[in-house]
């Protein structure tokens, strides 16, 4: 039987380790023993164990690889996942000229990163980079299934399985190494092409910055991929991922629609009241305050939805020094606390109301600008830029004001001439943005560009007459209280179509995928 | 979903739970089994040893068996998922007759009684010979050995054929003419030992991913690759040859033209073992590099450098696939193949042989046990001594052993058509998606009196034509023996039992003998295959087939035994090859160099159907997904079918990539294709996998058969390429 690196290096050193020996020596035998033995073929596992400062990784070799996807069918049968759930998965590049063309295979499972975007974005701790082998493990007990992680991997890894309503992800077979046994895809691999090595950690760290990413393979980004990849010597210089032109709209997330949308017309509310307030106006002010509050409640209650494990929810507050999941979390809990004071002192009209109110539009700016920034990750390009940012607190500006209006609160006129600046700043950064989409270089911006100017154009005009005619044409130009209601339902209806286009268009960075469809990319 | 599901407080832990096998350590707990259960791949032809996981009467997982000679532990990714074949949705489960009201279940007497009636009242009126049967080459040899009495010793007629002249039929005439029998004279350990390996339409990469994997052992090998495709095979050669659809006979020709040319030949072995060779001399005259340069599209340098290389070669190994099969040229292709190896010396010898790689799990037990084109055991049915031989080991008249084959399948359908057959069995296949030109078969199956299809799977777009169905067991659920490419006898066990009422197609026959009151004259006291097994090995003894040596205990300790294995034979693990002495199964015992000409092939493209297109597999799917479209992994990692076509094709017919496109030919129209551009398809040409019903390439082929083995050619037939209209999905 071979060592077991891993257990090796974790007694030696002494350090605190994922992997208890006890559990592995329990439960082998010494069948298991000679049984895998005979099975890690030497090559493919490395022949001693980590030093300090190393960790493992997977080298893959594209030369070797036939893409007959063993791998694939091997990491599901281990871990006995659902066929719409791939761990490992395999991609497709090509390039040259009939007949010298070159089709070469991407076989990824998790790159083991070295700064692990999964791991500091998740706002309940259920990653963890082991110490001993450096590999990223995840817990499902821990997670709450608010699929952040998925966002924030430039690589597609973790991926959320609605059955059990929790995130899973490539462990490198993390148990069978501990057995002495290497992963089921580098053991179900006919040619080799997959293997487990060791890397040096500071080496890595210092080459992976300079090199260049070979076409079809994702760029690099602070995650720091540990997979190393030999490539063919002979790809032409054409050689592309063969599903670039194949874009299909993203999972629109409804719950966080809701839930974003919401929270910014309750901020904007709560901001305009105040204002109004502080400006000397007292109409309906505690009405409006209250509905506001209500709406903000709702979109709580909303983004609870979305996780796949709602009862849980509370967890999400804990990684608040790390995660802007959790830092929304927190803000948004905080604004609604001071914004049910806020709404008290306005309804009973006990003193103070203005420094509570400060503070409630304070915690809720916070929370929008913590929201945008959740979404401001390299692996969705379409969302990483400031303007998300912008877009965010825009539509709390434009929809505050036309709410309060619509409640009978303060001067409906300059609430008016307020929303329509808004809208219109709001339709300079569309413009913007699009403009963004079309004119990068980047292929997952050109498919976003694609995809709203083509299966998505429609929907896009009548999110841009939504705004106009809700947030700018009936304001401006009626003063019945009732069109007041109708103009506010409009421009909402506006955002939340234009938040649904945010979620849908956001074409993701993701390794090269299978030509045939229905492959996750 | 469940309310703790939905709050969040079930993740199913323990669905998602891990555990240690003693076996095959930490893995999925649901997936390790009370028992593993030694077996071989039903699958291809390849032969990898296996074992099944059972638990609880159920087929769990599946693990490549470490010890056998020829996977040594590795499975493709079809065979790594196959236990999901046995509990299929749609296995057949229960006898099913057709009544007023469509299928209707009835009994197993019931069903063997009223198919044996109708057989016998369609005999009566219409002569014995106007019952066909169609069968397969999936099953086991016990079974065919079994089958092949019972049709045509017991149901009397001889129009019997199977599936398998849809695939190897051109191999195997190929062979019969050449050395004077069938069977594949080397063995994979060429693969490892050959310097020259030369692979004319065979994408083993893809389609036999386990043999790439010996082909990649061998460190030293040149590989050249012939094929029109720019295949993962071909992309890896050392040396691609991008023939012209269908120009590979000229090819070989003119690489036979230049090693004789060059006195690359072995004129010592051409003396001593071939005769025709002047003949052959004369006929490869006018295959002159220019011209073959011209018909193939070859470059002159590139066929002297194949030539050069596979002439100076110290063991050459030629394989080939449905490249070369699926023509009406394939047997003469095959004998230019043999041609070319003979002449060279490069058969008979480790390293060295004209290599058919065979298509099912089982096609080389049909052709060695089987009834259909020659007598069992390889004997011939033009031969008095073989019938004589054959009847005296069954204990029958001799007249009773029939003196020439029946119809050949595609020979049956026509036949079906003209009336003169008016009942049909079929048997493990699934012709609606399998067989050419879908129009004419399916006109013959709806115009047959009685149809009984057995297979193992219900609703198949052909059983939904039968008038009976008959349940069968599958891979998994029975025992008995494969034939693999190599010749190699491995066993196959039954890991759980049948689902429904389903029977496997040895009881399935012997009951159908007790019908036709012929179970005692034909399979005196069988019980098990294994009774099958010990008959057959009388039969096969002297043959070159020779299993007389052989037991299920030692093919199982061994991982399988390949023939010639006698009895008395000392080593059963050693690599055996044929005519290693020289030595030939034709009268005078030396091979016969056969003048072949090439010619083009039938349908050439013209203005209205410009494209020549070309059918094919991809790695997750077989045959006619009957299993693999059963098998979730597989169908999500291989969804649905396409049309390959060269990106300047597609910039003239305005064709974007993912556009979806339809196929159409003088005979029909492939509707709803996905387009690939792509460059490993030549202009002119376009590529659709043969696998989907609801995307049926033999909407588009052609009924064009080769005259010697009757093999369709399902390669090249002319066609256009439309954008799909809405509407029309």
């Amino acid at each position: 039987m071979i060592a077991l690196p891993l257990l090796k290096r974790a007694t030696e050193d002494g350090v605190t380790f994922l992997l208890t020996p006890a559990r592995a020596a329990s439960s082998t035998s010494f069948t298991v023993a000679t049984a895998l033995a005979r099975e890690a073929t030497p090559a493919r596992m490395p022949p001693r164990a980590l030093a300090p400062g190393e960790q493992y990784r997977f080298h893959f070799d594209m030369a070797t690889c036939i893409g007959c996807k063993c791998c694939v069918v091997a990491c599901n049968e281990q871990n006995g996942n659902p066929a719409a759930i791939n761990w490992r998965r395999v991609g497709e590049i090509e390039g040259g000229w009939y007949p010298r063309t070159q089709r070469a295979y991407l076989s990824m499972g998790c790159n083991q990163c070295l700064e692990p975007t999964c791991l500091s974005g998740c706002p309940v701790d259920a990653y963890a980079k082991d110490p001993v082998t450096g590999i990223v493990l995840h817990s499902a007990d821990a997670c709450i299934g608010c699929q952040y992680c998925t966002w924030n991997c430039s690589y597609g890894v973790p991926q959320y399985n609605p059955e059990r309503g929790v995130v899973g992800k490539c462990d490198m077979c993390h148990g069978r190494l501990a057995l002495g046994q290497t992963a089921a895809c580098v053991s179900a691999c006919p040619t080799g092409a997959i293997q487990i090595e060791i890397v040096k950690i500071a080496e890595w760290r210092a080459a992976a910055s300079a090199s260049a990413p070979a076409a079809g393979v994702p760029a690099g980004d602070q995650s720091l991929s540990t997979t190393r990849i030999t490539l063919p010597v002979d790809l032409p210089p054409n050689a592309r991922a063969v599903d670039l032109l194949r874009v299909a709209p993203a999972d629109p997330h409804w719950p966080l629609v809701a839930m974003t949308v919401l929270t910014q017309l309750s901020v904007g509310a709560f901001a305009t009241i105040w204002l109004l307030q502080l400006l000397g106006a007292s109409t309906r002010l505690g009405v409006a305050a209250l509905t506001s509050l209500a709406v903000g409640a709702l979109a709580l209650a909303a983004s609870t939805l979305h996780l796949g494990r709602p009862i849980y929810a509370y967890r999400a507050l804990k990684m608040w020094k790390r995660s802007w999941l959790s830092r929304e979390v927190l803000l948004f809990t905080a604004f609604s606390a001071v914004a049910c004071l806020y709404a008290a002192a306005l309804w009973t009209g006990l003193p103070g109301g203005v420094l509570v109110g400060a503070l409630t539009v304070a915690l809720g700016i916070g929370g929008v600008t913590a929201s945008a920034c959740i979404y401001c990750v390299p692996s969705r390009p379409a969302w990483n830029t400031p303007l998300t940012l912008v877009q965010f607190n825009l539509t709390a500006a434009m929809l505050g004001p036309l709410f309060a209006a619509a409640s009978g609160a303060g001067n409906p006129r300059w609430l008016a001439i307020v929303s329509a600046t808004m809208a219109g700043i709001i339709l300079v950064v569309l413009t913007l943005r699009f403009f963004r989409l079309s004119a990068s270089d980047s292929v997952e911006l050109q498919a976003s560009a694609r995809l709203l100017s083509t299966t998505l154009a429609s929907r896009l005009v009548v999110r841009g007459v939504l705004l106009v005619v809700g947030a700018i044409a009936l304001p401006l130009f009626t003063a019945d209280p009732l069109i007041r209601w109708v103009s506010f339902a409009t421009a909402l209806g506006g955002e939340t179509l234009g938040r649904y286009l945010f979620f849908i268009s956001a074409v993701p960075k993701h390794m090269a995928a299978p030509y045939l469809g229905s492959e996750a990319a | 979903m469940s309310l703790r599901r939905a709050l969040g407080l079930d993740t199913r832990p323990e669905r998602y739970a891990y555990a240690v096998d003693p076996t095959i350590g930490y893995t999925a707990r649901r997936k390790i089994p009370d028992r593993w259960v030694r077996t071989t791949c039903g699958y291809c032809s390849v032969g990898c040893g296996m074992f099944v996981g059972v638990k609880e009467g159920r087929a769990v997982s599946v693990r490549g068996d470490l010890d056998h000679p020829v996977n040594a532990g590795m499975l493709c990714p079809k065979g790594l998922s196959e236990h999901e074949t046995i509990h299929a949705a749609n296995r057949a489960r229960f006898p099913l007759l057709r009544g007023r009201d469509g299928l209707e279940r009835v009994s197993w007497d019931d069903a063997i009684g009223t198919m044996v009636r109708k057989f016998r009242e369609v005999q009566a009126s219409y002569g014995p010979q106007t019952v066909g049967v169609i069968s397969t080459g999936q099953l086991v040899t016990e079974e065919f050995y079994t089958l092949g009495k019972l049709v045509q010793l017991g149901l009397g007629t001889p129009n019997y054929d199977g599936n398998t002249t849809l695939c190897m039929s051109a191999a195997v005439a190929g062979y019969k003419r050449s050395f004077g029998s069938d069977g594949p004279p080397g063995a994979y350990d060429d693969l490892e030992r050959a310097d020259v390996i030369f692979l004319i339409g065979a994408n083993i990469a893809d389609n036999h991913p386990i043999l790439w994997q010996r082909l990649e052992a061998n460190p030293g090998k040149t590989l050249i690759v012939a094929d029109p495709r720019v295949t993962k095979t071909a992309m890896l050669a050392d040396l691609h040859l991008p023939v012209k659809p269908r120009s590979d006979l000229a090819m070989i020709n003119g690489l036979i033209h230049i090693v004789i040319a060059r006195e690359l030949i072995d004129r010592e072995y051409i003396a001593a073992h071939t005769t025709g060779f002047d003949a052959l001399r004369e006929s490869v005259r006018e295959y002159t590099p220019e011209r073959v340069a011209e018909i193939t599209g070859l470059s002159v340098e590139n066929l002297h450098r194949t030539a050069w290389l596979y002439g100076n070669a110290r063991a050459a190994f030629i394989g080939w696939t449905m490249g070369v099969n699926h023509s009406t040229k394939g047997t003469e292709t095959v004998n230019a193949i043999n041609n070319l190896a003979l002449i060279t010396g490069n058969i008979g010898r480790s390293g060295a042989a004209p290599f058919s790689i065979t298509g099912q799990c089982n096609a080389m037990g049909t052709r060695e046990a089987g009834f259909t084109s020659s007598l069992p055991g390889y004997r011939h049915f033009a031969s008095a001594e073989d019938r004589e031989d054959l009847a005296a080991l069954w204990n029958v008249p001799v007249e009773q052993i029939p003196t020439a084959r029946g119809l050949p399948y595609p020979d049956i359908i026509e036949a079906i058509l003209d009336r003169r057959i008016r009942a049909l069995w079929i048997i493990a296949t699934n012709p609606i998606v399998s067989f050419p030109n879908l129009g004419v078969l399916r006109q013959a199956l709806e115009t047959v009196d009685f149809l009984v299809v057995q297979d193992g799977f219900h609703p198949t777009p052909t059983s939904t034509l039968a008038h009976l169905v008959l349940p069968a067991a599958i891979w998994g659920e029975k025992e008995g023996t494969y034939t693999n490419s190599e010749r190699r006898i491995s066993k196959v066990n039954r890991a759980v039992e049948p689902p429904g009422e389903a029977r496997t197609d040895f009881d399935i026959f012997l009951d159908v003998a007790a019908a036709l009151g012929c179970r005692e004259r034909l399979f005196p006291g069988w019980t098990t295959p294994e009774d099958a097994f010990e008959e057959w090995k009388r039969v096969s003894a002297g043959r070159l087939c020779d299993y007389s040596g052989m037991t299920y205990d030692a093919i199982e300790a061994l991982g399988g035994i390949q023939w010639p294995y006698p009895a008395g034979h000392a080593d059963a693990a050693e690599t055996r090859r044929l005519y290693t002495d020289g030595r030939f199964q034709t009268e005078d015992g030396k091979a016969r160099l056969l003048p072949v000409t090439w010619e083009p092939f039938p349908e050439q493209p013209t203005s209205a159907f410009p494209f020549v297109l070309n059918t094919g597999r991809t790695v997750e799917h077989w045959q006619t997904r009957t299993k693999t479209g059963q098998v979730p992994i597989l169908d999500r990692l291989s969804p649905n079918a396409w049309l390959e076509i060269n990106p300047r094709d597609a910039r003239t017919l305005r064709l974007k990539p993912f556009d979806r496109v339809d196929v159409v030919s003088q005979r029909g129209r492939i509707r709803n294709l996905e387009l690939r551009m792509t460059e490993t398809v030549a202009t002119g040409q376009v590529f659709v996998p043969f696998h989907w019903a609801n995307a049926n390439a033999n909407q588009v082929t052609q009924s064009a058969f080769d005259p010697i083995s009757r093999e369709p050619n399902y390669k090249q037939c002319a066609v256009r390429v439309e954008r799909t209209q809405r509407g029309t999905v």
